[in-house]
């Protein structure tokens, strides 16, 4: 049985109500309706998974933003479900990763139902599928401008201390990284940013001069450190960050923990739906 | 053929340590790795290892193939082709299958030839898969 978590989110109420009405359409079209809940003040996406828990649903499906797929992915807690995903505005970095460009093809993915095991990453309780950012990084610099982009990126580095697998120490002067588990850009290196591997990625970026910044840009902004020299890339499946302590730890411009953190991957754990153009 | 292995390693390399990164402890990689930084610790994988000119290795270093560029101060086990460029200095032990010495290159130790060619795991190592298409 499907169960669909309907969050408004920051959409206006007209257009949600007509995506909600579009969507009850494609579920019954593709047969695949079951039951739908919105969320609202008093009834929480957290309320909603124990709800559906407590009905036996085998197959949970978050309609909304990626802050609602992440929601429902913090309010499991170990419980066992295949998770879906539905966007209901354009510009989510987890459609994209999924390969669900818009409500049509995510019904139509949800009904195709092509599910693939995929590594689970935690940090300080909570969990997340794509990415955490830091440093320079964590500032918005895709919606910066040239200039103030290129001040961004010309501040001083500071002294990165993480430990490895609780094998080995690296100390780095640097401007920012990420740790990715999934990303919305695909990588010349297949190794990189794989969900299937149990790995995570720990790109981290050293400071460079005017020319490197002209010249890598864009890499930096999409998030594709692999491609920037010097850049420094870990596969592991543990990160302690140690120093310097506060630093913030971003998921999509929100802030989930500070220095000194832990971050983990377990592998395979998350049953996805996933669509056809898949970054991975 | 440097180049070509370069290349490879370039392109393929899963783990990479920046110029400007100090590791403290033992690191360990299922795949290339690429050295450019400082490593104070056991370097092991079964594939290849690629120490950059300027890069430093305190430790041993157990891999299938490596080209070193940069200083060693361990020993290097190596169970494929291993190339000291011209850059390189080793202090310590080799053990490998096949070895290429460059002209300029600063070795210290002894060298023991075990004449097998594929990398720890049974698999060709990146190296041997480089020659092997140079060849072709």
């Amino acid at each position: 049985m499907y169960y669909y978590i309907l969050d408004q989110n920051t959409l206006p109420v007209d257009k949600f109500e007509m995506m909600q009405t579009e969507l009850s359409g494609l579920l019954a079209e593709f047969k695949i309706a079951g039951e739908s809940a919105r969320v609202t003040p008093l009834r929480t996406v957290a309320d909603l998974v124990d709800t559906a828990s407590q009905r036996g649903v085998k197959t949970l499906v978050a309609c909304g933003s990626d802050d609602t797929f992440n929601l429902m992915l913090a309010a499991l807690r170990g419980r066992d479900f295949t998770l879906g995903f539905i966007p209901f505005n354009e510009d989510s970095f987890l459609a994209k990763i999924l390969g669900i460009e818009s409500l049509f093809v995510g019904a139509k993915t949800i009904a195709a139902r092509r599910i693939e095991k995929i590594d689970l990453a935690k940090i300080a309780g909570n969990f997340f599928i794509n990415y955490l950012e830091f440093g320079v990084l964590s500032q918005n610099i895709k919606n910066a401008g040239w200039f103030s982009s290129m001040r961004m990126l010309s501040t001083e580095p500071k002294n990165l201390n993480v430990r490895i697998d609780d094998s080995y120490n690296v100390n780095i002067n640097s401007l920012g990284g990420l740790v990715v588990n999934i990303r919305s850009t695909s990588s010349n290196v297949a190794s990189i940013a794989n969900p299937t591997d149990g790995n995570l990625d720990l790109l981290i970026l050293e400071r460079l001069n005017k020319a490197q910044i002209l010249r890598y840009r864009k890499d930096i902004a999409e998030g594709r450190l692999e491609n920037v020299p010097k850049s420094t890339i870990i596969k592991c499946k543990k990160i302690e960050f140690l120093e310097p302590r506060g630093t913030n730890l971003t998921m999509l411009g929100r802030s989930v923990a500070k220095f000194p953190a832990t971050v983990e991957i377990i592998p395979h754990r998350l049953r996805m739906i996933v669509g056809k153009n898949r970054t991975f | 053929m440097e180049k070509l292995l370069e290349e490879n390693l370039n392109g393929q390399a899963e783990t990479v340590v920046g110029p400007s990164v100090k590791i403290q402890g033992d690191l360990n990689s299922e795949g290339n790795i690429k050295i450019e930084g400082q490593v104070a610790g056991k370097v092991k994988t079964s594939q290849s290892v690629f120490v950059t000119q300027g890069a430093k290795i305190a430790a041993d270093v157990l891999a299938g193939g490596a080209v070193i560029g940069g200083e060693v101060q361990g020993n290097l086990k190596i169970s494929g082709h291993l190339i000291l460029q011209s850059t390189a200095k080793v202090v310590g032990d080799i053990t490998c299958s096949v070895l290429r010495v460059e002209d300029g290159a600063q070795f210290s130790g002894k060298c023991v030839m075990n004449g097998a060619i594929t990398a720890a795991n049974g698999k060709k190592s990146a190296v041997v898969e480089a020659e092997e298409l140079e060849d072709e």
